[in-house]
This record gives C-alpha cells, sequence and structure tokens, in this order.
C-alpha cells in the first residue's frame, strides 16, 4: 500500500488537530498547570518552575543518583510535566546530600551550597500543632531539623522558623507526628521560592 | 560467500546487547548497590565525569528556556561529532529500541520463514517533517514532547521505574506501539517518525564511513536490498544516501564483495 503525500499529510493534519482541539479547557489546562505545590517539591537549585518544564530532559539522572530515593519522576498524569523530578516531603524528605545538583546535565538542577539551598519554606500550623495548642511539648521538628537554632529555634518551648535559614528540606514535614484529613501535617513545605503561585 | 570478513550483523547484536545491559543493570547497582558511577540512559548518559547528552534533547532543552548551559553543550558534542562522522550510527548500532526489533526479527525469522515485506511505504521525506513538527511544536507549547515520549528514552525509564518503583509509566505502550508498527514495515518508526534519527540523519548528511558499491563487482543480485532493515537499495548507491544508518546489513549479505564500509 502506498500513500500519497497529500493524503498522509491530511491524516497527520487530522490527529494533530483532535490533539490539539478536543480535549476539554480544564484538561489541558492541568496537562500545562505545574504541579509544585505544598509538600511538592523540585529537587535542590532547581530553576523557576516557568522554564523547567522546557530545560528539564527528563533523563532520570538525579532519581538513579538520589541515595535516599527521595526524588521521583512524575507520571503522565501531570502532562507535560511527566517525567520531571519531584521530592514528596511527606515521604521521604530531601536530606541535602546534593548529589542531584552535581549530576544534572542540563542546568535544570544548577550546584548550589547545601545550606542556600531553597526547595521551600517550612510554615508551622499554629491551629494544627499541637504544641502551640498547649496540648503538648512536642517539638520534633526542632529535634530532626538539619540547620537547629537557625532555621527552627523554641520560642517558650513552641517551634518557631526562620525563613532566612530555612532550606525546605521538608525533614520536619517528615517527623511531624501530626496528620490532617487534607492529608497535610501541622508543619508544612511552602514552594514559595519556585515562581508558582499557590 | 568470503571466509575472511566477519559477520557486521553478530558484531552489532553484541554491540547492541552490551549498550542495552547496560540500560538494565545499571538502576539494579543504583538502587540495591548504591553504586552510582553510571547514571541515566540514551537520554542523558553519565559515566563519571564523562556526560553525554543526546543532541535532540539537548537542542530543545536549549530552544525552549533559551538558556545556553556549557555541560549541556559539551554533553552534546560527543554524539555529534559521532553523528557527523559515522552518520545515523546510534540508531543502528546502540538505540535500545533498534535492539528489542533486531531481537523480535530474529525471533520472526525462526518462527516464520517467509521473508519479510514492507507493506506500507511512505515518502522518505516524512523524516524531516518529523523533526521539524517535533521542534516547532516544542517551541510552541513551550515544553518539548520528545523528551518524556521518545521511545529511545521510554526503555530506559521503564526499566528505571521497574527496579526503583517496580512499576512501570503507561507512556511505556508507546515502545509496544514503535515494535508493532514492525509488523507493517519494518522499522517503520525508525525510518519515517523517529525526530532524533532526522537529527542524527542530518548531522550524518556527508559522514566520513559510508557503504561503497563495487560497481565491477556487483551481479545485481538484489540480496543487499532485501536485507536492509530500512528498506533502501545499496544496489542502487544508496548506501551513501542521507537515510542510510551505517548498521551494515548490506555488506554481510552481499556475496560477491561488492558493498564495502569505506572511510572517506
Amino acid at each position: 500500500m502506498r500513500i500519497s503525500r497529500r493524503g498522509f499529510l491530511s491524516a497527520g493534519l487530522a490527529v494533530t488537530s483532535c490533539f490539539l482541539l478536543a480535549p476539554q479547557k480544564a484538561v489541558a489546562a492541568s496537562l500545562f498547570r505545574s504541579p509544585v505545590a505544598t509538600n511538592m517539591l523540585r529537587p535542590p537549585g532547581a530553576v523557576k518552575e516557568d522554564i523547567f518544564v522546557g530545560k528539564c530532559i527528563r533523563c532520570g539522572r538525579c532519581v538513579e543518583v538520589c541515595p535516599y530515593r527521595s526524588i521521583q519522576p512524575l507520571s503522565l498524569k501531570y502532562g507535560v510535566y511527566a517525567g520531571t523530578p519531584m521530592v514528596f516531603p511527606a515521604e521521604i524528605p530531601c536530606y541535602l546530600c546534593m548529589k542531584c545538583v552535581e549530576v544534572c546535565p542540563t542546568g535544570t538542577l544548577l550546584p548550589i551550597a547545601k545550606e542556600a539551598t531553597r526547595m521551600g519554606l517550612a510554615v508551622i500550623d499554629r491551629m494544627r500543632c499541637v504544641t502551640w495548642k498547649g496540648e503538648s511539648l512536642c517539638h520534633t521538628c526542632y529535634n530532626v531539623c538539619p540547620y537547629k537554632e537557625q532555621a527552627v529555634r523554641l520560642d517558650e518551648f513552641r517551634p518557631v522558623i526562620d525563613e532566612k535559614a530555612c532550606t525546605g528540606c521538608g525533614i520536619c514535614v517528615h517527623g511531624c507526628p501530626v496528620s490532617t484529613e487534607e492529608g497535610k501535617k501541622a508543619v508544612n513545605i511552602e514552594p514559595i521560592y519556585s515562581g508558582v503561585r499557590s | 560467500m568470503n571466509e575472511h570478513r566477519p559477520s557486521l550483523s553478530r558484531i552489532r547484536l553484541l554491540i547492541q546487547g552490551m549498550a542495552f545491559s547496560l540500560i538494565l543493570i545499571n538502576p539494579f547497582l543504583n538502587y540495591y548497590l548504591h553504586i552510582n558511577f553510571v547514571q541515566g540512559w540514551y537520554q542523558s548518559l553519565g559515566i563519571g565525569k564523562l556526560w553525554f547528552v543526546s543532541p535532540l534533547e539537548g537542542l530543545e532543552s536549549i530552544l525552549v528556556s533559551k538558556v545556553i548551559y556549557l555541560p549541556l553543550v559539551i554533553g552534546m558534542l560527543s554524539p555529534v561529532i559521532l553523528a557527523f562522522l559515522l552518520g545515523r550510527v546510534f540508531c543502528s548500532w546502540v538505540c535500545p529500541i533498534n535492539f528489542l526489533s533486531s531481537i523480535l526479527d530474529r525471533l520472526a525469522a525462526v518462527l516464520a520463514r517467509t521473508g519479510r515485506k514492507d507493506r506500507w511505504l511512505l515518502s522518505r521525506h516524512v523524516l524531516w517533517f518529523a523533526l521539524l513538527l517535533e521542534v516547532i511544536l516544542a517551541m510552541v507549547m513551550g515544553a518539548p514532547l520528545f523528551v518524556f515520549l521518545s521511545p529511545p528514552g521510554l526503555v530506559g525509564r521503564e526499566l528505571m521505574l521497574l527496579v526503583f518503583f517496580h512499576t512501570v509509566a503507561v507512556e511505556g505502550i508507546i515502545i509496544l506501539i514503535v515494535l508493532t508498527l514492525n509488523l507493517i514495515t519494518r522499522r517503520f518508526y525508525c525510518r519515517y517518525l523517529c525526530p532524533l534519527g532526522g537529527l542524527l540523519a542530518l548531522l550524518g548528511a556527508k559522514r566520513r564511513l559510508q557503504v561503497q558499491q563495487d560497481e565491477t563487482a556487483c551481479t545485481k543480485c538484489r540480496q543487499c536490498d532485501r536485507a536492509c532493515p530500512l528498506g533502501l537499495e545499496p544496489s542502487k548507491g544508496e548506501g551513501a544516501s542521507i537515510y542510510c544508518w551505517n548498521c551494515g546489513d548490506c555488506v554481510d549479505a552481499c556475496k560477491f564483495n561488492a558493498l564495502n564500509f569505506k572511510w572517506q
């Protein structure tokens, strides 16, 4: 069977326009919307989210090199963001070993010092935190923080975050014993440096 | 038959097998033994400090983000030079998709003794349209498509996902589609649709290593034409064409030593 060029091109055009025109607006929007959100963070040294999707070639080297398996590649349900690396600190936080930034071939993750990492900012939910509510004297977030006394201090036994030192690694999120109905913790990482409005 | 010449297809299958076992074994080394000297697959491969980046993926990254990152350019350099000198040899000697296709070809040859026929032929220019469409689409969407939908890359990603997360991604169906298309036309995807193949062919347009035909020795038996997995006709000198990927199957098939690789 030999197909004419015109036949092939019009078939190709038809298929392409199906992909471009057919999806509902909501679906199309979610396919292009960045999945970065609370407790969904890019690995250390990541570029701003608007160029991340174009710069990352989904080679998976950061995923393979991460010794804690903190970095996971996203699935196809995240649209064009499929295959990009993501850290879910509530599951496994980033322990700031800085191996991923050394292997990224595209500069999507740029080499950065451990203490200069800004994956996000830890925010304590004072309505949920058992210490802030006065129910107990839990200070797990303070205990586990790699920058204890800099990123998190105790103020009258209650944890307080200092945004000048918090790397957003999420070890406090992982340690926090409080889980809310929305699947959040009493301390959560907000990706305020990623350029995504949440 | 010329006894002194080693069988190229056997050497090629060995190299393809080694390239495939690298991306097959490496996730296990990374996951279970924490040996992360080698990372990645054939989108970007890092062997210690030696980095390789697939030229099309690198090009898309640069075009879409409009930032030139020097390690990326250096990583792209050696594949580009390889394609410039030897042509599309990545496709024929390394690419895991072509390895799987070759294995299936050999299986089919054992199971069914009838010769393979190419049922659906398109104009070979479709390859250039595929490359152009892919680059334009990536720039229009502001998000590259080939980087997460490329069949050679997907083989590596699926193997990694299987070892690391004990799951596979749905995109993997593309691999099955590409392999199934082989039933209609041998290497249908490689011939007409692979943007990476298109880019490598373009880079290798004036390649140094070519299959040259010795007109005096040729008996026009056309065994080479039947052997070519891309459906080219080396008997008409198409071994030197831009579409040839230097796999050497025609050189193997020629009983009269009329086809040979020549460095020029």
